[in-house]
């Protein structure tokens, strides 16, 4: 536990829990459309006490916005990530525990679908569905997946040729009740770690997406959608892009240290040592 | 031997599934392609028409045999939006994000490497806490944030670079490596920091064994040891991120190439799926997947070449 305490696992952990606080109580503390009111009178103010974070191109609070963007972001990025789980686990864990022809042929459909960048995946996907919040986190889930699968397929190996297994099997322990018990709980450390991580990467790939016009669409405050409308003003006001480019940095930063500090700690082959 | 030829049976079986998957994305998800390619103009009438043109009536196995047939005669088609054989176009736009692509691995790789390693040698000092610090702040931020401030930076306030453009590099070679610098710092960042990172556990790794203090205690020079002993043994797995992130790359393309509006392959795939031009489509998420596919098989092929251990199995 002593992990938890080094100043990274704490600015980890607190950047984490801004984001996600922030996420979850923007919607209920930001009635009404304060974010989505349109004050052209009022556009590109820089930051001031009557505007902390200054105000867009629409003359729109920043504050509000990057607040509720949090929303957005991690309402996708877990979403997405669920799925990618409800998809990767089924697939990584049969493969990984039938072995032979079940793993060689699952294996051959997740490689192929790692040939073609997340980014590419989610995209096209995107374009094909036409873009909207809930296809965001069906074309990101579904990018994600083959990363999910190939690594939850490793696992389930190694823990499926622990003495354990063979154990239970002797006693004849049906392969629903092996897995349900045995491995699943096994593989779930790894599974947390890689979450942590995917997490920060679905926040990514939704501002990237939503940056290009392929995820959320406007007027759903963004960080991605934020950074795009930043971008013919940023002489005159550069806080429009660095507002939204520092929130990103924050969630993501704070999940991928977090991310670091749980492999360390979960990492088995850390545990046998 | 038979290692690769292993993996070239392989190659054969993915590069057949590459193709049925890019044909199944742009047909079996919802939606009506005729309606998609006509957007507003779409009318029962028109959207029939096109549909039999396009042949989407006929049985989808017919369609990915026809499409298949095509594509493995070099015939992809003509793109929607450009009216220009698709053929044509990925032979510019492929060179043009070779240069972007080398540049970037060159700038990320010519950084990650002595970073890693200055990191893995003083750890846990603030040498590695710079380090490190440097790496996780570059996978953090989404490659299209740093090419804006890029273009703030040198384009706006320096006026050193330009902030858009592509210049053919037969045509004029100092002026397509301008246009070609910022957005390859920028795809070079997220690569640097992932390579930096793996460089400096595979380090840490590698000091970590025996033969690394049979080396001191024989009295070599640290820089040898460093360097001919426990970078040459860091360098597989170093590798094999260098790969994965090749195929991260090849999705970061599409971002930064239409930040900087760079004419490359990654500008040229967002085109067509914002104009839901499905032939292109069609043809640049395959040429992607193979460019990627290839990549991998390359790597694995250099590991028999750095690695004797991998020949054997």
């Amino acid at each position: 536990m002593r992990a938890f305490t080094t100043p990274k696992a704490l600015i980890g952990l607190l950047l984490v829990m801004l984001f996600a606080s922030v996420a979850l109580v923007s919607p209920l503390l930001i009635a009404g459309d304060h974010a989505t009111k349109i004050n052209i009178l009022a556009r590109l103010q820089p930051p001031s006490l009557a505007h902390p974070l200054g105000t867009d191109p629409l003359g729109r609070e920043m504050l509000w916005r990057v607040m509720l963007g949090a929303n957005t972001s991690l309402v996708i990025a877990a979403g997405a990530v669920v799925l990618s789980i409800v998809i990767g686990l089924p697939i990584g864990v049969l493969a990984g525990f039938y072995r032979g022809w079940t793993d060689h042929g699952l294996m051959r459909l997740v490689e192929t679908l790692l040939s073609f960048p997340a980014l590419l995946l989610a995209l096209t996907i995107s374009a094909v569905l036409g873009p909207s919040e809930r296809n965001t986190i069906l074309a990101i889930g579904i990018a994600f997946s083959p990363y999910l699968a190939r690594i939850v397929r490793g696992e389930t190996l190694r823990v499926g040729a622990l003495p354990f297994i063979e154990a239970a099997r002797s006693q004849g322990a049906s392969d629903w009740r092996i897995v349900r018990l045995h491995v699943l709980p096994n593989i779930m450390a790894p599974l947390i770690v890689q979450a942590t991580i995917s997490v920060a990467f679905a926040i990514l790939a939704e501002a990237g997406l939503s940056f290009l016009g392929l995820g959320t669409q406007p007027p759903t405050p963004s960080w991605g959608l934020m950074i795009q409308a930043s971008r013919d003003y940023l002489d005159l006001a550069p806080w429009t892009a660095l507002v939204p480019g520092a929130a990103v940095a924050m969630a993501v930063l704070g999940l991928n240290m977090l991310g670091d500090v749980l492999r360390d700690v979960l990492d088995p082959t850390m545990v046998a040592g | 031997m038979r290692y690769l030829a292993h993996r070239l049976g392989l190659f054969v079986v993915t590069l057949l599934l590459i193709t049925i998957v890019t044909f199944l994305l742009t047909n079996v998800l919802p939606g009506d392609v005729a309606a998609m390619i006509l957007g507003t103009r779409s009318n029962p009438v028109t959207a029939a028409a096109l549909r039999e043109e396009l042949g989407l009536n006929l049985p989808l196995v017919v369609q990915y045999l026809h499409w298949l047939s095509h594509v493995a005669r070099g015939d992809l088609g003509v793109s929607l939006i450009f009216k220009e054989p698709i053929a044509r176009l990925l032979a510019q736009k492929i060179a043009a994000s070779a240069i972007l692509v080398v540049l970037s691995l060159a700038i990320a790789i010519v950084l990650a490497v002595p970073l890693g390693v200055w990191s893995a040698v003083h750890r846990d000092r603030w040498q590695d806490v710079i380090g490190t610090g440097t790496a996780l702040a570059g996978i953090s931020l989404p490659d299209f944030f740093w090419g804006i401030v890029l273009i703030l930076v040198f384009a706006r306030w320096l006026d050193w670079l330009p902030s858009s453009g592509y210049a053919s590099p037969l045509e004029n070679l100092p002026l397509a490596l301008r246009y070609a610098l910022l957005p390859s710092v920028t795809l070079a960042l997220s690569l640097m920091a992932h390579l930096m990172r793996m460089t400096r556990s595979a380090m840490l790794e590698v000091l970590s064994q025996d033969f690394i203090r049979v080396c001191r205690a024989k009295g070599l020079a640290a820089g040898t040891i460093l360097i001919r002993h426990a970078l040459r043994n860091a360098v597989t797995p170093v590798l094999t991120v260098a790969g994965l992130q090749l195929g991260y790359l090849f999705g970061s393309i599409i971002v930064v190439e239409s930040l900087f509006n760079y004419t490359g392959m990654g500008w040229l795939t967002f085109q067509a799926l914002l104009n839901r031009d499905i032939p292109l489509v069609q043809a640049t998420v395959l040429m992607i997947a193979i460019v990627v596919m290839l990549t991998n098989l390359g790597i694995d092929v250099l590991y028999t070449v750095l690695d004797p251990r991998v020949r054997l199995t």
